[in-house]
């Protein structure tokens, strides 16, 4: 109570007493009075006496009745009719989940499944004994036998236990509606039930009928696509690289101004509809088709084994045969103890010490290949093709081991745990790539290695003839009149000159490297041997330090062209009478004198004549820097589709696209009451709708969505407005960023890679593991009984593992027991 | 540009799932629409089989295989194989091989659009549109009730003029998603669909 309150009522008691004193005093002298003949003691007795008999006959009936409230529970509306029920709830919408392979023979059956709610079930199997199921599923006898645990799946089900939905096809047919026990009825002739429901105007059916995925084969069904990319980055991946180019900051500005209309629409919603528990049950439905198949088979092999007697006692016959066989288990278990005690821990533990060598060594690496010399700087990674593909190999061998133990993991509980598979599928994607690679590059080596001296002559050949005398063939016909263009001649031979004489030394630095080019392009062949992309990124970088003098010629013909652009603009300004204001960036007019203006026209005058002479020049080296830029990008897009391009995915997609989901589609089925003749009461039977649940495979476009982006991205960049007006005007094309060009690439792999010790931690882990599966074998050999769980159990050394491996063994041993 | 002809058709087994279809054919419901359609399709059959014949001729005229390869014989003799024939040794590569390819893309083109929403209580709205060609498949989209925020009929220029539309909006999607994209019905069809959808989806608040 608040104290304020228990203040004033205080403060009104007192009042009262004092007030009606008189009034206390007669109550005193009563308690007295009744305290003189016995009132309390016999008041006492009596509490007692009721106290005795509440804990003596009230208190155990009631435990009692709890209790066997639990152990025979009451199915069904407890006394109410459907009808009331119905009525209660308002109006009904009946949802039954069918699968399509379900038998549909006129046979008697009983369903089992899932009970979402009153009105939503989810058809699992339809079992042919109608006898004692109920019971059955009950005290577990359905689930014996159970490769994995079964509170496994539940749990990934929803948390509720399977039921017994109702009958199919019963031969005493119900006269009414009753949602805890349904009623089918299936006839040969379509794949759809018919649910007995009479048309009492409170109901409405939606049967859908669901394809099961099958489990062992990968298989699945989701709501959203499957992603193929990693999804631990941003969804903006490879954004916020310190050097934001214009490209990037415009893509910003429109994803700000979109979440802002989305926020104003939040607000335009009039009606906001609160959730239902049937549209909230979505997710879970789905993921409760995708384990009935593993659930059907395992209840169809459990149900012959219910309302059998125990097993009688073996005759002499069987018992010879049994201790036959069980010889031959010692024998196979005996192999199987060396095996795993020697053998096994000695590999397991020397491939474990190689792979953490391998892992220290890949470190330092790529601690040398991400290393900067300043913060903010290019990292060599960045500059380098080679670098970066020396990166995304090490990279992928840092993660393989992770994505392995995942995939075991996977192996280790039931297969309709779906969480593993996309990782599957990038794990054996990026393995057969390498695989590829390698074995591309085996082939391209081999062949360089072989012919390394004539490759040596004709790479020589191709680059003196384009990069020394193409080009000094194409300025000394720039100094003599280009195309009948009248040029400046006493410029464009200073210009010509200079550019030749570069090029002469370069052409010296290129005669002293030539005797070194075989070995050069012996190495290349020799790199190959670890994967095509090896050769191609050496090449890439080759290419780019070859034609450094390209490079440096557009640099300076572009700063030329562009101080001469940026005097001619400022001197037309002064020919007008203006000038420029760069305080307030916009352009006032002056009064100049006339010396300033004759000489600025004059300067004007030369400037803009000699003007065709330099953009002569600058066109020549930027169309060169162009083409190096091209073949730059031809050789990157060769390095993404060897690293990158999703050949398991797509192999799948044509295999079986059922692997792939994409999403799920309806399809409303036009079935007709007249196909069900058996029932009597089909004229009056509910509106019934009949929806196929499909799966919808991944569309070959989210296939290859990275490449899209990358395309886009890549024609953003380079064929916008700004670039050419860069190009035309002679400013500097900024180059993309490598970070962003290869977001691509590393959109398999995790931003983080896992630790040093974190691997060990884990590989360590998996030695666990693998004793664990050793016990899980030895348990289908079905040799031992309980001492092969005890084993099991006492022979982990994992890290949080084995509390849930001896759990395992203990609920093991009970169901074997039950 | 006038819109194209639709005309809207409502299928409803029962009040808690419609499908609404809105179509540039009309519907297959007289035998002589239903052999008309199967006729067109036979036709678009043969047309593409015989231009893909041709191609064969042409292609065994230009590298002609080994013997027990290529063309059958008795194809060759008979009459469709002598005019293919005839008209592979008349026709250049250059301009075979397009014209070919264009036949076959109007071969398989599909001539009519077709575009629908199918409501279903409880679980969600799906759109449906037709492929171009009949090769592809059609492009579904499936949107669950819980993430769908709003529905609602909206206008929108396109080109020069000025075109009503039938909008979902879906939770945590910066774009909405418009329902009949390529076909944009008129208002009176749209505000039928969008009553009709908002009375399916949602349960009537009692």
């Amino acid at each position: 109570m608040h104290p304020f309150s228990i203040l004033t009522v205080g403060i009104f008691v007192a009042g009262y007493t004092t007030a009606r004193w008189d009034l206390v005093t007669r109550l005193y002298e009563l308690a007295i009075f009744a305290w003189d003949h016995d009132v309390f003691t016999r008041a006492v007795k009596g509490f007692a006496g009721v106290s005795i008999i509440f804990l003596a006959i009230v208190y155990p009936v009631s435990r009692i009745a709890s209790r066997e409230i639990v152990l025979h529970p009451r199915t069904g509306a407890g006394g109410i009719s459907a009808r009331e029920q119905l009525k209660r709830r308002g109006n009904g919408l009946m949802r039954i989940f069918w699968p399509s392979d379900a038998p549909s023979s006129p046979n008697p059956g009983v369903l089992v499944g899932w009970r979402n709610s009153d009105l939503d079930v989810l058809v699992v199997a339809i079992l042919q004994d109608t006898r004692s199921v109920e019971n059955a599923i009950r005290v577990g006898n359905l689930f014996r036998s159970s490769p994995y645990p079964i509170h496994r799946i539940l749990e990934r089900c929803g948390k509720s236990s399977l039921q017994v939905l109702g009958s199919v096809n019963p031969v005493v047919a119900p006269t009414t509606f009753n949602p805890a026990s349904i009623t089918c009825y299936t006839s040969p002739r379509s794949r759809f039930p018919h649910l007995f429901c009479p048309d009492t105007k409170e109901v409405m059916v939606q049967v859908i009928l669901f394809d099961r995925p099958h489990p062992t084969r990968m298989q699945y069904i989701s709501l959203a696509p499957i992603s193929l990319a990693l999804g631990d980055k941003a969804d903006k991946s490879g954004k916020g690289f310190p050097p934001l180019d214009g490209v990037e900051a415009a893509e910003e500005r429109e994803w700000e101004r979109k979440q802002a209309l989305v926020e104003k629409l939040k607000q335009h919603t009039v009606v906001r509809h609160s959730r239902a528990q049937k549209e909230l049950l979505l997710p879970v439905i789905v993921d409760q088709i995708n384990c009935s198949y593993e659930l059907n088979a395992l209840l169809q092999s459990n149900i012959g084994l219910i309302g059998t007697r125990s097993r009688r006692a073996l005759s002499v016959g069987e018992h010879i045969v049994e201790s036959a066989s069980n010889l031959w288990d010692l024998i196979l278990a005996w192999l199987w103890y060396i095996a795993t005690e020697y053998i096994w821990p000695l590999q397991s533990r020397l491939f474990v010490f190689a792979l953490i060598a391998h892992r220290a060594a890949g470190e330092v690496l790529l601690r040398i290949l991400d290393w900067r010399l300043f913060p903010g700087h290019a990292a060599l990674k960045d500059v380098s093709a080679t670098a970066q593909q020396v990166d995304i190999r090490l990279q992928q061998f840092c993660y393989w081991p992770i994505q392995y133990l995942t995939l075991r993991k996977r192996k280790q509980t039931w297969q309709s745990i779906t969480n593993s598979h996309p990782e599957y599928i990038r794990f054996y994607n990026s393995l057969w790539l390498v695989a590829n690679d390698v074995i591309i590059g085996i082939a391209l080596g081999s062949y360089i290695i072989e012919n390394a001296t004539f490759v040596a002559a004709q790479v020589d050949k191709i680059l003196t003839a384009y990069t020394i005398q193409g080009l000094q063939a194409t300025i000394i016909w720039l100094m003599d009149w280009p195309a009948g263009l009248k040029l400046n001649t006493e410029l464009a031979t200073f210009l010509g000159d200079l550019f030749l004489w570069v090029i002469d030394y370069w052409a010296g630095c290129m005669a002293m490297l030539r005797p070194y080019l075989p070995g050069i392009i012996h190495f290349i062949g020799f790199s190959s041997f670890a994967g095509a992309t090896m050769p191609i990124s050496l090449f890439s970088d080759l290419v780019s330090l070859l034609t450094l003098h390209i490079y440096s010629f557009y640099v300076a013909a572009a700063r030329i062209y562009n101080w001469q652009l940026t005097i001619i603009i400022s001197l037309f300004h002064l020919f007008r009478g203006k000038k420029r204001n760069v305080l307030r960036n916009r352009i006032d007019s002056c009064d100049y004198d006339l010396d300033q203006l004759l000489l600025g026209t004059i300067l004007f005058t030369l400037l803009f004549f000699l003007l065709p002479t330099v953009f002569v020049f600058y066109a020549c080296f930027a169309v060169a820097r162009m083409v190096v830029i091209g073949i730059k990008a031809g050789l990157d897009t060769a390095l993404a589709c060897l690293n990158h391009f999703p050949l398991f995915a797509l192999m799948l997609r044509f295999k079986d696209s059922r692997r792939l989901p994409g999403g799920i589609m309806f399809e409303l089925r036009d079935v007709g009451n007249e196909k069900f003749p058996t029932v009597e009461q089909r004229e009056g039977s509910a509106p019934t709708s009949f929806i196929h649940l499909k799966s919808v495979p991944l569309p070959l476009r989210a296939m290859l969505n990275e490449y899209f982006q990358l395309g886009n991205r890549i024609s953003k960049h380079y064929v916008s407005p700004g670039v050419i007006l860069c190009l035309i005007t002679g400013r500097f094309v900024p180059p993309i960023h490598r970070k962003n060009l290869y977001s691509l690439q590393y959109s398999m792999l995790p931003k983080q890679r896992v630790g040093i010790y974190e691997l060990w931690a884990r590989v360590t882990e998996k030695d666990a593991k693998v004793g664990d599966g050793a016990y899980d074998l030895g348990l289908v050999n079905g040799g031992f009984g309980g001492n092969g769980y005890v084993g099991g159990g006492s022979g982990n050394d994992g890290y949080g593992h084995r509390r849930k491996g001896s759990g395992n063994g203990v609920g093991r041993v009970r169901v074997g027991r039950g | 540009m006038p819109p194209p002809p639709s005309a809207l058709r409502i299928t409803r087994p029962t009040p808690t799932t419609i499908s609404f279809t809105v179509s540039t054919r009309a519907p297959l419901e007289t035998i002589s629409a239903r052999v008309l359609h199967y006729l067109s399709l036979a036709l678009r059959v043969v047309i593409a089989s015989a231009i893909l014949f041709l191609l064969w001729t042409k292609w065994e005229l230009l590298y002609p295989s080994v013997e027990g390869g290529g063309v059958p014989k008795w194809l060759v003799s008979s009459w469709p194989g002598k005019i293919a024939t005839l008209m592979a040794k008349g026709v250049m590569t250059r301009y075979l091989v397009p014209l070919a390819g264009g036949v076959l893309w109007l071969c398989a083109r599909r001539g009519y659009t077709e575009e629908s929403l199918l409501v279903l209580r409880g679980l969600g709205i799906q759109t449906t549109s037709s492929s171009s060609t009949y090769l592809s498949t059609n492009s579904t989209r499936f949107i669950p009730t819980t993430s769908i925020q709003d529905i609602f009929i909206h206008e929108a220029f396109k080109m020069f003029e000025v075109r009503f539309y039938l909008a979902i909006v879906v939770e945590g999607e910066q774009d909405v998603v418009v329902v009949f994209p390529s076909l944009l019905p008129s208002l009176t069809i749209l505000e039928e669909v969008w009553r009709g959808a908002r009375s399916c989806l949602y349960e009537p608040k009692t």
